[in-house]
């Protein structure tokens, strides 16, 4: 946000582009459709299953170009133009192809008073790439994203739209790396409360592997 | 009767009403952008906020609380509400910006959100002059501007289909256009992307904003995001006239203005009228106006040859004298108005000639149910009514060809262009020809050519395919016409705040040509046939008085809305 508050400019999105799915790919399977008709029924009308079964294409294909978003409408019987709205509306759609996994690192207000820039920069660097692109090996995609909504835990980033990690270090963002090269996802982690560490054996939620304790956040390098 | 009070003013109403609706119809003028009444109200410009209260009630009886005065405790809503989407209950109390501080901030601080990044081009925005924003931002906005960061860039003059350009800077995000896909037009093309300060409307990839009703986003368009594509930069709003006449194109007979400059028509916009085409015009409609500026003839020509007026009916009236009447083929015209064609059936049987037939201009498949119908002409509906029956192209050149025919008459129509027979295979006959263009192609085998007004320049009445009768009104003047003088010439605001001291009209462009009324008139006095008439208000009142197809259709009736003749069973 920041970069774009210094050079405001809004792009205008490819209106003619040439297909990246091929036509023989470009298919729901059975239990897909049977998937996206059982969430129709969830509503009073189809539109309202537009974003699971966006969802759902894009967990498939990776990521929704036009065509995908046309399948989308199609499956669910609405106009293509309200599917592509909604589609562009989310960021958390990804319009282009993105790397297998993609770091949302929260730059918003409290990350970035916690060092939430600092990370993003050490992912960057240690990366060789820049925000909002993809190494060449196509395995990662840095990004700074706006508030997660995990301010207690500042500074954090997000794995692919799912897990949160969070207190973030240099030492923390090594080891995440080596591990997702090695297709290994860190576990859905719980931020517990001080005052819930005797009580409830420092777990609030009994439905998750892992937990880590809050900490009062550091204080970023650059941000004074 | 329930009641609502608003500014202190009580008013009764009847049935569910949106408030915002309800404050326009009585004359409280309300700023707002994204209300249209054909549409949904997403209530999202958040301009028509006012103060909503309604009477105190007290939990336990139910009964209204009332003051030491005996007068109803009313309690306000802790928000300000978007009057568009609020529905009136009885008893309500409202405070517009009339009545109240907290409104009149309100929409001013609106309009300054709604300003931070909108462009200050008014200068060269085709909009400016009749733009909501513009409008609305000098009457209830603020001063200046206090956002002191550079303005969001978005895509600008970007073809969203063949006939419409975005400008997304000056989008306001009203959503009209959006809601006019999907709600109205339902060709679902349009749709607002990305989110946020960066989202404008857009067509998705691989789509074109090219649906036969496209242009009317232009119009609803509060701002100058929308602009047409062969209108833009062509002519300011104050530099036209506008005149609320119909549209000629097809049968539906659209109410539409005709805003002119310099006696040129320089765009098509609708006029609402509920039983016609409410607030919509279809993009042909507003497209086929180049046949009103260009290739006019300029004067009568009697072989070829130009002549004065007097001579041309003298000719005209040569090529009918002395000739048996049932050897005379007169020709009507579904683009002529009833009060033409009813002259000429009149001269038809002046002169013992069976009576007029038309040629239709049916084009099977091109009517939608909606504004575009299978017939491309304007007024066979009137030419039916009249006792003048279409006939086919075949039929007509029979009788030529069987030598049945030595004078045709045509009134303003192209009898070759549709197929009858070519022009040299006119030569054994007299033609004499009402024409509207010089690209007319019996003009090459017509011995009298009568340049005729055309449905812009002339008054006149059509009926439309739902036998709505509806009066033409002349949007541009015609050489010979003091545009002062007629007072049916819409006007621009130059006509109206100019002095008569200044030059403020221009005789540019001026077509030398006669409307039928005139003109068949003066053919009829050389002939020797009595046809006084003072002018087509008069025809139409003997029309609709001695003929029951046409009841109650005189000029005054018809006013600008037109009135709705009693079905003949007839289908044109």
């Amino acid at each position: 946000m920041a970069d774009f508050i210094k050079n405001p400019v809004v792009g205008l999105p490819d209106r003619k582009p040439e297909p990246v799915i091929p036509a023989d790919q470009l298919h729901f399977s059975e239990a897909e459709k049977t998937q996206i008709q059982t969430w129709i029924s969830q509503y009073p009308s189809a539109d309202g299953a537009v974003m699971r079964a966006l969802w759902l294409a894009q967990e498939k294909f990776g990521f929704l170009p036009p065509e995908v978003i046309q399948l989308v409408a199609d499956e669910l019987g609405i106009p293509y133009t309200n599917a592509y709205g909604v589609a562009t509306f989310y960021t958390q759609y990804f319009k282009e192809k993105k790397g297998t996994y993609v770091l949302d690192v929260c730059t918003c207000f409290s990350c970035q008073l916690c060092g939430g820039f600092d990370m993003l920069h050490y992912l960057e660097e240690k990366l060789g790439v820049h925000k909002g692109e993809t190494t060449d090996d196509g395995v990662f995609t840095v990004q700074e994203a706006e508030c997660l909504g995990a301010c207690g835990s500042a500074p954090m980033l997000q794995i692919t739209n799912g897990a949160y990690v969070h207190n973030l270090t240099k030492e923390k963002i090594d080891a995440l790396v080596d591990a997702l090269r090695e297709d290994k996802m860190p576990a859905f982690t719980s931020v517990t409360l001080p005052q819930d560490e005797d009580e409830m054996g420092g777990n609030r939620r009994t439905d998750v592997e892992s937990t880590e304790t809050y900490q009062a956040g550091p204080v970023s390098e650059t941000t004074r | 009767m329930p009641t609502i009070t608003i500014d202190n003013q009580t008013f009764e109403f009847e049935g569910q009403q949106g408030l915002l609706q309800f404050c326009l119809d009585n004359g409280v003028d309300l700023p707002h952008f994204c209300y249209h009444p054909a549409m949904s109200a997403p209530a999202n410009c958040r301009q028509c906020l006012v103060e909503v209260g309604m009477p105190q009630r007290d939990r336990a009886t139910g009964e209204v609380n009332t003051d030491d005065e005996g007068n109803p405790v009313i309690q306000f809503m802790p928000k300000l509400q978007t009057s568009c989407s609020m529905q009136m209950s009885d008893g309500m109390v409202v405070k517009t910006h009339r009545s109240s501080e907290l409104v009149k901030r309100a929409q001013k601080d609106t309009l300054e959100f709604l300003l931070i990044n909108h462009p200050l081009d008014c200068p060269i925005c085709d909009q400016a002059g009749h733009c909501p924003l513009q409008n609305q931002a000098y009457k209830h906005g603020p001063e200046g501007s206090r956002f002191e960061f550079e303005k969001v860039h978005k895509p600008k003059h970007i073809d969203l289909g063949p006939r419409v350009v975005l400008d997304g800077e000056r989008c306001i995000n009203c959503t009209r256009c959006v809601r006019f896909t999907r709600e109205v037009s339902n060709s679902d093309q349009l749709t607002i992307i990305e989110r946020g300060v960066k989202n404008y409307p857009m067509t998705p990839p691989g789509v074109d904003f090219d649906e036969p009703y496209s242009m009317n986003v232009i119009d609803i368009c509060p701002v100058g995001a929308l602009t047409s594509k062969e209108h833009r930069f062509k002519a300011r709003i104050w530099e036209m006239s506008k005149t609320a006449s119909i549209s000629t194109v097809g049968a539906k007979g659209s109410n539409c203005y005709y805003w002119v400059k310099d006696n040129q028509i320089m765009k098509v916009t609708p006029r609402t009228n509920m039983d016609v085409n409410e607030f919509w015009l279809a993009d042909e409609e507003r497209l086929a106006y180049s046949t009103f500026n260009e290739n006019r003839p300029e004067g009568p020509t009697v072989e070829g040859a130009p002549v004065s007026w007097e001579m041309a009916w003298k000719a005209a009236a040569d090529c009918l004298k002395g000739v048996e009447g049932s050897r005379i083929l007169f020709l009507g015209s579904a683009w002529a108005t009833v009060e033409d064609n009813y002259l000429l059936a009149k001269m038809a049987d002046a002169l013992g000639a069976p009576a007029p037939v038309y040629l239709p201009h049916v084009e099977k498949g091109h009517g939608d149910g909606w504004l575009q119908t299978d017939d491309r002409a304007p007024n066979a509906q009137g030419c039916e009514r009249l006792g003048i029956h279409a006939t086919s192209p075949e039929a007509i050149k029979a009788r030529l060809e069987a030598g049945e025919v030595d004078v045709l008459y045509v009134m303003e129509d192209d009898p070759v262009a549709s197929g009858v027979c070519s022009a040299s295979d006119m030569s054994g006959i007299k033609v004499v020809l009402h024409h509207y263009n010089t690209t007319n192609q019996t003009l090459e085998a017509a011995d009298v050519a009568i340049p005729a007004a055309t449905a812009v320049e002339t008054v006149g009445t059509f009926v439309n395919v739902d036998g709505h009768a509806q009066r033409l009104r002349p949007a541009k003047a015609i050489a010979g016409v003091n545009r002062t003088l007629s007072m049916e010439i819409g006007k621009c605001r130059a006509d109206r705040h100019g002095t008569p001291f200044d030059k403020w009209y221009n005789e540019s462009n001026l077509v030398n040509c006669q409307p039928g009324w005139v003109a068949l008139p003066a053919v009829a006095a050389e002939i020797g046939l009595e046809m006084n008439y003072k002018g087509p208000k008069q025809i139409m009142e003997e029309v609709s008085s001695s003929n029951p197809a046409f009841s109650g259709a005189t000029y005054s009736a018809m006013g600008e809305l037109g009135v709705r003749l009693e079905s003949t069973g007839v289908t044109a």
